[in-house]
């Protein structure tokens, strides 16, 4: 297990509590409304303060006891929230181009046609659906080679018929990079197909099982 | 009477280009950051909304009298007397017009949603990219309606410009300050027409003002 972490955070009313050892691989977090779930992405992308320790890799994200965060602009985290947060005066080619401090063309282009996003380049925000805004933020969070990728129920807003291309697309993100990816996902085939690990909240506690299922699971459709 | 038009609109383009720099730090901190002092500041911003203008005109001129620290180094270094200058009124219409700069460029930047900024953060942008890709494109309209108002504002100014220019013809004698002497000596046709020319500065600046505001905050996002 390459990374770690044991934190605790004061969000709103909830107590957030959860410890969790992973490695690169793929990990659905599931638990009801309000159970925690966005804030412990939250505290692992450095945008909700927290208690406690965080190593990612060789590298400290957190150690309290040392009063150090590493900032959320250092860590190289992508990040995709229910909110897409495209830049409304910007086309989706060049929302992807400003967020991302270097773009490597050779990289990014074939995530356009994996996530199914070639043919929306062109348009504002204003007249993409939420599941195309969707897939734009995951494009715009995979095109600058995060370390660790964080979503938040990022297929919520896809038909059922494009779900599954989008998961083998992300298992491919994940193998490419060979990265943790953390994501909430109330769907019970996300789990199925894409859970290496599976983490569970319930009143901001985090309980992890681990998963017996193999990444060859997915086929192709 | 021309020449007095063309100090007001010297002095207003002049303030204006100064403000827009000047506020915009300032509304950025008081917008983003909090910090200890952060209610005192936004107190003084805000001030010269409330503040009698002689009363701001005749601290400025206290403070930039040839005897004090200020009005010395001045005159050292340009030779020439703070109190009663251009420069001197410059200085004063920067301080009078501080909250027509900085509230509206402060609205737009409160309004920018922390989605944009945690996206940005995230991305690992820095502060300079944040700024030339988000923050300063989102609050475009804020920074437009700032400039208009600042440079109504500063046309029209009265007692700060009376108070620290001193009326010298030709120098710091402004529009506002000339149609009073114009109806002080009974001239009424320079008066009606001076009078109609700063009616219709305001008037077209407002009109602006009102057009980039109903683009919202953010003008430019269009939604």
């Amino acid at each position: 297990m390459n990374h770690h972490f044991d934190l605790s955070a004061k969000v709103g009313g909830l107590q957030l509590q959860g410890k969790a050892e992973f490695g690169n691989e793929i990990i659905v977090v599931s638990g009801e409304n309000g159970a925690g779930k966005t804030s412990l992405l939250r505290c692992l992308a450095g945008l909700q303060t927290a208690q406690g320790s965080m190593m990612f890799k060789q590298e400290v994200w957190l150690d309290s006891s040392a009063n150090y965060v590493l900032l959320s602009r250092f860590r190289g985290v992508g990040c995709v929230w229910t909110d897409p947060a495209l830049l409304p005066w910007l086309r989706v080619e060049e929302n992807i181009k400003v967020a991302a401090t270097q773009v490597d063309e050779l990289w990014c282009k074939p995530w356009f046609e994996a996530f199914e996003i070639q043919a929306l380049m062109q348009r504002k925000p204003h007249m993409l659906s939420t599941g195309e805004a969707q897939r734009v933020a995951l494009v715009r969070a995979i095109c600058s080679k995060p370390k660790l990728l964080l979503l938040d129920e990022p297929f919520s807003a896809q038909a059922p018929a494009i779900r599954q291309r989008l998961r083998l697309a992300l298992q491919d993100v994940q193998r490419k990079l060979d990265i943790p990816v953390i994501m909430i996902s109330h769907d019970a085939e996300d789990a199925g197909y894409l859970a290496q690990q599976h983490w569970h909240m319930r009143q901001g506690r985090l309980l992890s099982e681990k998963t017996n299922v193999s990444r060859n699971k997915v086929v192709s459709v | 009477m021309f020449e007095a038009l063309f100090i007001s609109l010297e002095l207003a383009i002049v303030t204006t280009a100064i403000l827009l720099v000047l506020a915009f730090p300032l509304a950025y901190v008081l917008s983003f950051k909090t910090f200890k002092g952060r209610t005192i500041l936004e107190v003084i911003v805000a001030l010269p909304l409330v503040l009698p203008p002689t009363v701001l005109g005749y601290f400025v001129l206290v403070m930039i009298a040839p005897d004090t620290s200020l009005g010395r180094a001045w005159q050292a270094v340009f030779d020439s007397s703070l109190a009663f200058s251009f420069s001197g009124m410059v200085m004063a219409s920067v301080l009078y017009s501080l909250p027509f700069a900085v509230q509206p460029m402060q609205q737009s930047l409160r309004a920018i949603p922390s989605s944009w900024l945690e996206m940005a953060n995230t991305q690992g942008l820095d502060l300079w990219q944040t700024l030339k890709h988000i923050i300063l494109p989102a609050a475009k309209g804020g920074v437009l309606v700032a400039a208009a108002l600042s440079f109504a504002h500063t046309m029209g100014e009265f007692g700060v410009v009376l108070m620290v220019g001193g009326s010298i013809p030709g120098e710091t004698k402004v529009a506002s300050i000339a149609l009073f002497e114009f109806v002080e000596m009974q001239q009424q046709s320079d008066a009606w027409l001076l009078a109609l020319i700063l009616l219709a500065v305001s008037f077209v600046m407002l009109s602006l003002v009102y057009t980039l505001n109903r683009h919202g905050p953010m003008l430019g996002v269009n939604k």
